[in-house]
C-alpha cells in the first residue's frame, strides 16, 4: 500500500492521505471518488466562481469585469425596489404553495397508505406519472383549465355560481395552483414513505381509547408522520420559492418571481455581478428560512409526542 | 354508525378529487394534442391528427428529439456509473467520506435550478464548452445521480454482504466477485435507476434552458420557448409522447421492481 502512496503527486496525496486513513478500506474510498470528484468541479466549483464574480465591478462592454473587487452587485440587489419585490413575492407564493400542498399531502399520503390492491396501484401511479413528467408540460396544462375561456371558468358560469369569468390563469392564483400541482407529488411521497413503516395498532388503540377517527388521525398519525411532513415542507418550500415555471407561463406582468428577475438580468441585461449577486443573497435567504422552518416544525413534532 | 358513513364519504370524495387534480391535467394535454384548431380549447370542438402531421413535418421538433435522446442517454450513462459505483463504495465502508457524500449529493436537489443554471453556464462559458452537449449532460448528471445513487443505496442495505464475502473466500479477484456475486442481485435496482436518470434528463429544462443553443436544444426547451410565444397544440402533441415515455418506464420499472417499492425511492 505505501508504494502506490509514494507515487501520488504531492498535493493529490496530502488530500488522499488523511481521507485514506480515516477510511477502512482504500477500495470503498476509490469507488466514492469519481462521484466526489464529480460534485467538487461540477457543483462546488462553479459556486465559487459563482460567488467570485457576484463581488466585481460591473462592465457596460463585457458581461463582466474579471479581476476587479466590489459590492456594486449586492448593493443593488438591496437598493432596487423591482429586485426585492421579487424576492418577496418569491416567498409569499412560496409559503402559500407549500402551506397547501403539505395540507393535502398528508392526506393523500394517509389515503394512499389506507388504500389496498388496484386503488392504491392507482393513487401511487397518480403521484409517480407527474413527478415524472416535465415542468413545462405541468404549467401549460393549466391554460385551457384555468383561463377566463378556460373550463372551469366555464363550469362555474354555467352553474350560475359566478356571472364573470374570473381570471386565475394568467394570475396570481393560477401561479399558487400550478405550483402546488408541481410540488405535491414530492410531499406525497415523502410523507408516504413514512407513513409506511406504521404501525396500524396505534390508531385502533386510539379508536379503542375514545377518539374520533378525525382526532386518531390528528394526534396518532400527524405525530407518526412528522419527519415526513418536515421532508415534505422542506422541499416544497425550496422548490415553491426558487420556482421559475409556474411564474413564468401562468403569472401576470405583476407577478415578478426572483427565478424570471434573475433569468433577465443574466441573459438580457448582461448584469452578471448583479445576477450572481441576487441569487446568492436569494439562497442564502431560502437556506436560513430553509433552518427557522425545520427547527419549528422540530418543536412541533416533540409536543405532538409528549401530548 | 351514520357519522363513519358520512366520515368515509367525505374521506372518500377528497382523495377522489385530489386523484382527479393529479390526473386532469395531463389528461387535458393528451385530449388537447387532437384539436383540430389551432386554439387551445378543452374540450376541443373537433378532433382531427393535424398536429401529429404537423410534427412530423417539422425539423425542430425532430432534431429537439433526437438532442434529448443524446441527452438522456449520455446522462444515464455518467450518472449510473457515478451513482452505482458511490453507493457501493459508500455501502463497503461508511466513513468520513461517505458521510460527506450523502449531503454533497444531495444538496443540488434543493437548490433552485434556476441558479445551478447560472453557476454552470458562466462555468463551462468560462471553460469554453458552453452550448455542448456534454455541459447539458453533465448538469443533467448534478440531478439524476442523486436518485440512482440513494436507489442503490437502498438496494445495496438489502444485499447480502455474505456472498461478496464467500466470493472473495473461494479466490475471486474485486471485479470477478462483483460482476457474479453481486451484480445479478442488485441489476434491477440498476436497471431503475437508470431509467430514471434518463426521465429526469428527458423531463429537465430549465438548466438545459441555460445551457443549450439553438444546436443541442432538447424537447421540453423547445416547448418552453414555443409556449411563451403562442398557445399552441403541438405542443400538446409533443407533451403526449413526453407523457407516454413516462408511463411506458413506470410500467417498465414498476415490472421490475413494485410500484410501492419505486414510490418509497422517489422520496
Amino acid at each position: 500500500m505505501t508504494g502506490t502512496h509514494s507515487s501520488l503527486p504531492a498535493p493529490v496525496a496530502r488530500v488522499w492521505e488523511p481521507l485514506l486513513e480515516r477510511s477502512r478500506s482504500k477500495r470503498a474510498l476509490l469507488l466514492m471518488a469519481p462521484l466526489l470528484l464529480f460534485e467538487l468541479l461540477l457543483f462546488v466549483a462553479p459556486f465559487l466562481i459563482l460567488l467570485r464574480i457576484s463581488v466585481t465591478e460591473g462592465s457596460t462592454d463585457l458581461r463582466y469585469a474579471p479581476g476587479t473587487w466590489s459590492l456594486e452587485g449586492y448593493a443593488e440587489v438591496f437598493t432596487t425596489d423591482v429586485l426585492l419585490g421579487a424576492i418577496a413575492y418569491s416567498f409569499k407564493m412560496g409559503l402559500a404553495a407549500t402551506a397547501i400542498a403539505v395540507v393535502i399531502a398528508t392526506g393523500y399520503a394517509y389515503a394512499i397508505w389506507r388504500a389496498e390492491g388496484l386503488l392504491k396501484s392507482l393513487l401511487l401511479f397518480s403521484v409517480v406519472l407527474p413527478l415524472l413528467t416535465t415542468l413545462v408540460i405541468k404549467t401549460y396544462a393549466f391554460w385551457p383549465l384555468l383561463s377566463p375561456t378556460g373550463t372551469v371558468n366555464d363550469i362555474l358560469v354555467s352553474l350560475n355560481l359566478i356571472s364573470e369569468p374570473i381570471q386565475f390563469v394568467p394570475g396570481t392564483t393560477g401561479v399558487i395552483v400550478g405550483q402546488v400541482y408541481i410540488v405535491l407529488p414530492y410531499a406525497v411521497l415523502a410523507i408516504y414513505s413514512v407513513l409506511s413503516t406504521m404501525d396500524w395498532g396505534l390508531v385502533e388503540a386510539a379508536r379503542d381509547l375514545g377518539a374520533s377517527r378525525p382526532r386518531a388521525a390528528l394526534e396518532i398519525v400527524v405525530p407518526q408522520a412528522m419527519p415526513g411532513i418536515i421532508v415534505a415542507t422542506v422541499i416544497s418550500f425550496a422548490w415553491s420559492v426558487g420556482a421559475y415555471a409556474a411564474p413564468g407561463l401562468l403569472g401576470a406582468g405583476d407577478d415578478l418571481a426572483f427565478a424570471l428577475e434573475v433569468e433577465k438580468r443574466l441573459l438580457s441585461n448582461l448584469q452578471w455581478e448583479i445576477a450572481t449577486a441576487y441569487a446568492l443573497v436569494m439562497l442564502l435567504l431560502m437556506l436560513v428560512s430553509i433552518a427557522l422552518l425545520t427547527a419549528v416544525l422540530n418543536v412541533f413534532g416533540g409536543e405532538f409526542e409528549y401530548a | 354508525m351514520h357519522r363513519e358513513t358520512i366520515e368515509d364519504a367525505l374521506f372518500r370524495a377528497s382523495y377522489l378529487s385530489i386523484l382527479a387534480f393529479m390526473l386532469l391535467p395531463l389528461a387535458v394535454v393528451v385530449v388537447t394534442s387532437f384539436a383540430e384548431s389551432g386554439q387551445l380549447l378543452f374540450p376541443p370542438e373537433n378532433y382531427s391528427l393535424v398536429h401529429y402531421r404537423g410534427f412530423f413535418e417539422e425539423t425542430r421538433w425532430i432534431s429537439a428529439f433526437d438532442n434529448s435522446i443524446l441527452v438522456g442517454v449520455g446522462t444515464t450513462i455518467v450518472a449510473t456509473t457515478l451513482g452505482v459505483t458511490a453507493a457501493f463504495g459508500h455501502e463497503l465502508d461508511d466513513g468520513r467520506a461517505g458521510q460527506v457524500l450523502a449531503p454533497l449529493v444531495l444538496v443540488p436537489l434543493l437548490i433552485p435550478p434556476i441558479i445551478l443554471g447560472i453557476s454552470m453556464r458562466v462555468y463551462f462559458v468560462k471553460a469554453g464548452m458552453d452550448a455542448s452537449y456534454l455541459s447539458i449532460i453533465l448538469a443533467h448528471t448534478l440531478w439524476a445521480t442523486p436518485l440512482v445513487y440513494f436507489v442503490m443505496r437502498s438496494v445495496f442495505s438489502r444485499f447480502d454482504w455474505r456472498l461478496l464475502d464467500a466470493a472473495r473466500d473461494l479466490g475471486a479477484g474485486p471485479i470477478q466477485s462483483f460482476v457474479y456475486a453481486v451484480l445479478p442481485n442488485v441489476k434491477h435496482g440498476i436497471f431503475v435507476g437508470a431509467l430514471l436518470a434518463f426521465i429526469v434528463s428527458l423531463q429537465e429544462f430549465v438548466m438545459a434552458l441555460f445551457l443549450s443553443s439553438h444546436n443541442t436544444e432538447t424537447i421540453p426547451v423547445v416547448a418552453w420557448t414555443t409556449l411563451r410565444q403562442s398557445l399552441d397544440p403541438m405542443v400538446s402533441v409533443v407533451s403526449t409522447f413526453l407523457i407516454l415515455i413516462s408511463i411506458g418506464a413506470i410500467a417498465v420499472a414498476a415490472i421490475a421492481t413494485n410500484l410501492d417499492w419505486l414510490s418509497k425511492q422517489l422520496s
